[in-house]
């Protein structure tokens, strides 16, 4: 039997809140010795399904930070990456953030989370006013979308919208030549994958009139089982079939798909499919996938791409990624920021500093790559589509999307959203 | 909606072929997680929420037997045999200490187990996808019937999973292990103190569903890539078979999976944008007609 | 009931000096230790303290275990966010809107799941749970989809209150927090809440006495989901946005989790619960990015070794200690006692 007295409530009020207190302030009072530090925040997915992504994330900022510390960091302050898991929820991001910048006093944070999770990390960045890349949402809106923008944020990875207008380019080229009329789209039913598939969908008819959409599936993300999805596409029987299917997703559907010999029976363009882990994954690939450029030793093709390939897979043991790439390019840009600015205390020097900024850049199709000022998003990245092959280089026939071409088509795009 | 294409689908041979062994295929795989699923809570009364854990334990310890050995068989009764070991520990461990307790305190432990192996695994098998490649037995392209098309690989796994669900059949309901547990999940006090030693069957039934779990896994692993975190989906769909076929009957069970098997096959035909729309909408119609499922009958009060 | 009525009125004065001392030293919180990490643990603590006190009424006190409450803290937060967001309404408009939509879905659902009981009362609300969540996923133009909503959630000064401040909004999240707080134990010490006791004792028997256990039940469960809607409404000021993921079904469990960690016995057990889960969050997630295998082992040796909530545990070791000092009324068990 239970009793009470309001006595005994105050007592575990009081006794809750202490506790609480105490084992909140702990961490705070550990840190607090090593102050010369520069301290970058990093909220990012470290758990559960995608872990990847954090893990190769946090790899390519930390190859970059290790750099410039053994070069003796800023005027010997050296950087530290602080990560934190918020598990793909959102609003473990913002807290995580909220933390990181009030809690460890970091004045930058690198954000690699997934789109839902980018979003929500740049309200909160709109409110605390740090300097903020983010380096693995693609979701276009995060910077085209003038009502989101906030003026100390950047993404510092691929946007949907380039691949889309590359990728248009390639597919209707390639239909033209060998007759593809009739398509079909499999793609993850969450915004990324609809908005990627319309878009890329839009930049290939607008290429070529001819195609049309004959049918679309849209399995779940992180479905086990996407056998009544391949089916559905043998049932359609399309000339060609467009995919925004990633990760472990895309590994198991192509798995399931071999068993039906679906590659056989059409063109496939399936993006996310030359990311390293996915292709190694992958036992037997069929020959002939179409994909789009994650990352890659051989695009671009430079001895400084090759560099970073070594000394990644030397330090973390595995393959780089999309997203290793991305998150090496944003701790690129911040720290040419620091350097530029001396010191990591003002964040609107700081992104003064990023915006417009051009680097040289293993990942760059011409060596640079620049935060356009316009609208604070990476240009100049490897864009294009080839053909994956099974062993290393995994990758041939690579043709790269002029970026003037890019920009072009992307402004018009724009004005049609309302955009500009 | 495209019930145009479902209809024609209907009236045409070779997609009558493709959908219902795809239809197959999707739900014996599911049934095999159910299975194990249905039988714990029938004889313990516990939900296992762990089960999609053990699911993916033995698709990852499959998928080592398999670089090891290059051998399929061998694989996959090493991811039962090791989903069976780990769920032994499970039940002395965990579930032992909570048997007839609240069911709030079972759940908590399971998800607590949950957490540990999504964690242990990363920290294992690291976080890259793993793929157990097709075995070169099966590398064969798809039979042609009637103009539809059917994987020699999903014809073995019907053929195997219907196999297991036959043995499990047999050895509920016509050997006298099963009677014994039929009686436990009915009257456990009678059992005891007929002098049968009711922990024991309990262990057995626990190492016997996280078994059939395990076998799914490394069944799977050839065609569903390694990921942490990958046994929660499948868990999901698992339940909501357990809750329309009935909770705690393994027939009710294999009929659900069947059915939902099919449902996904047809439905992306029909309803592709209303496929799992569909299934949570089928489980809620079944509780609310017949709370206890299709073959679930009215549970006599846990001890 | 041998409570007499002078000693109800001085317990629920009692109880309302409580409630405002308590708000008091939170208000004080943030100027007193001048850390922005407090005042965020404290909002994000109060949103899932709220949660799983409503969640309570439903667990503990009418024995119907709930496993799809976090729709209803989704539905929350959407409804304030999408409705502030249209522009069309003011702070506190729309949260009464918020609540009256809360309250007809929960009514709907609820009609539907009360009639079951135990088990299958938890998996039917679960798969409500798991509609509730693709719908949030599938209707982009409302929802924004799976992206959440974007663009932060406005809010206009309304009655000189401006909640764009840091300080104003986490003033304006902690009241509210405690004013359902304090309005969730009224209901469980009125004449209802021990209605929804002797239902979770003895259903048969409350029928006996003309109880409309169906009505009481729904009423019941529509309070609560009301409550949990509250909580929503606070996590997305304080975030600026709703995500579909306060409607998936971890969400309900982490409540579930709170209230089991806290104590079902006490009313204080989930708030307590929801302190300590979000504390042990922020400290597992500091130390290590194993965050699953030390949260888990935590949860392991809570369920294996206490075996029930903090506050249920402590109950009978503090009260020996107090009752050596002072004798004090009992609320609950006095009824229990006579019930049983």
């Amino acid at each position: 039997m239970t009793h009470k007295s309001k006595l005994l409530d105050r007592r575990q009020f009081l006794a809750t809140s202490v506790s609480a207190a105490t084992l909140l302030a702990s961490p705070a009072i550990l840190q607090a010795k090593k102050s010369d530090t520069i301290k970058i925040g990093m909220p990012t997915i470290l758990s559960g399904v995608v872990s990847i992504l954090g893990e190769s994330s946090r790899a390519g900022a930390q190859l970059m930070i290790d750099e410039f510390n053994k070069n003796g960091g800023l005027n010997g302050r050296p950087l530290e990456l602080i990560t934190r898991d918020s598990r793909a929820k959102p609003e473990e991001a913002v807290k995580a953030v909220r933390d990181l910048v009030n809690g460890e006093g970091c004045k930058i944070i690198i954000d690699a989370e997934a789109s839902s999770g980018s979003f929500a990390v740049q309200e909160a960045i709109r409110e605390l006013g740090v300097l903020c890349l983010h380096t693995v949402s693609e979701a276009t809106p995060l910077s085209a979308d003038p009502k989101l923008r906030v003026p100390t944020a950047f993404r510092s990875a691929r946007q949907g919208i380039h691949d889309a207008i590359g990728g248009g380019a390639y597919a209707a080229a390639i239909s033209r030549e060998k007759g593809l009329k009739r398509w079909a789209t499999c793609s993850p039913d969450y915004a990324y994958g609809r908005t990627t598939t319309a878009e890329f969908m839009e930049f290939a008819k607008h290429f070529n009139g001819d195609i049309e959409v004959i049918g679309q599936v849209w399995p779940k993300l992180f479905q086990p089982d996407f056998t009544e999805v391949v089916t559905k596409l043998l049932q359609l029987k399309p000339d060609a079939m467009y995919s925004a299917l990633w990760g472990g997703d895309l590994v198991s559907f192509v798995d399931q798909s071999n068993l039906y010999a679906l590659f056989g029976q059409m063109e496939a363009f399936a993006v996310n499919l030359g990311d390293y882990p996915v292709l190694t994954a992958v036992e037997n690939l069929p020959d002939g996938i179409r994909s789009g450029s994650r990352y890659n030793k051989k695009i671009p093709d430079t001895p400084e791409n090759s560099d970073f390939y070594d000394r990644y897979v030397e330090k973390n043991k595995v393959l780089p990624t999309n997203w290793s790439w991305e998150n090496a390019t944003a701790m690129s840009f911040i720290i040419e920021a620091l350097k530029d600015v001396g010191s990591a205390d003002n964040p609107l020097k700081l992104a003064e500093s990023i915006k417009g900024r051009k680097i040289k850049s293993p990942f760059g199709v011409d060596g640079t790559l620049t935060m356009r000022s316009e609208d604070n998003t990476l240009v100049g990245y490897a864009v294009g589509y080839g053909i994956t092959t099974k062993k290393e280089p995994f990758m041939k026939d690579f043709q790269t999307t002029a970026w003037d071409q890019i920009f072009e088509l992307e402004t018009k795009w724009k004005k049609r959203k309302g955009y500009l | 909606m495209e019930l145009g294409a479902l209809l024609s689908c209907l009236s045409d041979q070779s997609c009558l072929v493709t959908q219902t062994t795809s239809g197959l295929i999707i739900g014996m795989l599911f049934f095999l997680v159910a299975s194990g699923l249905t039988l714990i809570f029938g004889v313990l009364g516990i939900v296992n929420f762990a089960h999609g854990a053990f699911y993916m334990l033995g698709a990852y310890i499959g998928y080592s037997a398999y670089q090891v050995t290059q051998n399929y068989a061998i694989a996959v009764i090493s991811a039962g045999l090791g989903a069976a070991l780990a769920g032994a520990l499970f039940e002395c461990l965990a579930v032992r200490r909570v048997y007839g307790q609240n069911v709030l305190l079972q759940l908590l432990v399971c998800y607590g187990v949950v957490l540990i192996a999504d964690d242990l695994v990363q920290i294992i098998w690291g976080s890259e996808y793993l793929s157990m490649g097709m075995p070169e037995t099966f590398r064969l392209p798809p039979l042609v019937i009637a103009g539809g098309f059917v994987p020699p690989f999903y014809i073995f796994i019907i053929c195997t999973s219907s196999i297991i669900a036959f043995l499990l059949w047999f050895l509920i309901e016509r050997t006298q292990y099963g009677r014994i547990i039929r009686a436990t999940a009915t009257n456990p006090e009678m059992v005891s103190s007929l002098g049968i030693p009711t922990p024991l069957i309990y262990l057995s039934v626990v190492v016997l569903g996280l078994f059939l779990a395990g076998i799914a896994g490394g069944l799977a692993a050839p065609i569903r890539a390694l990921t942490p975190g990958m046994g929660f989906s499948v868990l999901i769909v698992s339940f909501v078979i357990t809750v329309i076929g009935g909770m705690g009957s393994v027939s009710g069970a294999f009929i659900a999976a069947i059915l939902i098997g099919l449902t996904r096959s047809y439905g992306s035909i029909g309803f592709p944008l209303f496929v799992d729309g569909l299934i949570y909408l089928l489980m809620a119609a079944v509780l609310i007609i017949k709370p206890t499922g299709l073959l679930g009958e009215k549970k006599a009060d846990r001890p | 009931m041998k409570i007499t009525q002078q000693e109800g009125k001085r317990k629920s004065l009692n109880e309302a000096l409580i409630t405002i001392a308590a708000l008091l030293i939170l208000l004080a919180l943030p100027s007193l230790t001048g850390s922005q990490k407090i005042m965020d643990f404290v909002i994000f603590a109060a949103a899932y303290g709220v949660l799983a006190t409503a969640l309570n009424l439903l667990i503990g006190y009418t024995g119907l275990i709930s496993f799809g409450h976090a729709m209803f803290f989704a539905s929350g937060a959407y409804s304030f966010g999408a409705l502030m967001q249209s522009e069309t309404t003011s702070v506190p408009i729309a949260i009464v809107l918020t609540l009256i939509i809360t309250a007809t879905i929960a009514a709907v659902i609820g009609a539907i799941c009360v009639r079951l009981s135990e088990i299958y009362f938890a998996f039917l609300t679960l798969a409500f749970q798991m509609f509730f969540h693709s719908v949030l996923l599938s209707w982009v133009e409302v929802t924004g989809g799976d992206n959440g909503l974007l663009g932060g959630i406005p809010t206009p000064v309304f009655f000189g209150i401006n909640l764009a401040q840091a300080g104003t909004k986490y003033a304006f999240c902690v009241s509210l927090a405690i004013l359902s707080i304090y309005l969730l134990r009224r209901i469980v010490t009125s004449h209802f809440g021990y209605t929804l006791r002797m239902i979770r004792d003895n259903e048969r028997r409350a029928i006996f006495l003309g109880v409309n256990v169906f009505l009481t039940k729904l009423i019941c469960f529509t309070l609560s989901a009301v409550f949990a809607s509250i909580g929503g409404i606070i996590l997305a000021l304080f975030i600026s946005g709703a995500y579909p993921d306060f409607a998936f079904w971890t969400t309900s469990g982490e409540a579930i989790f709170m209230v089991m960690l806290g104590g079902v016995n006490n009313f204080l057990g989930p708030l307590v619960g929801a302190i300590l889960l979000t504390g042990l969050n922020d400290l597992v997630v500091h130390y290590t990015n194993h965050f699953g295998l030390f949260l888990g082992s935590i949860i392991l040796l809570f369920a294996l070794v206490l075996k029930k909530g903090i506050l249920d545990f402590l109950d009978p070791v503090l009260e020996n200690l107090l009752n050596k000092k002072i004798k004090t009324p009992n609320d609950t068990s006095e009824v229990e006692n006579s019930d049983a």
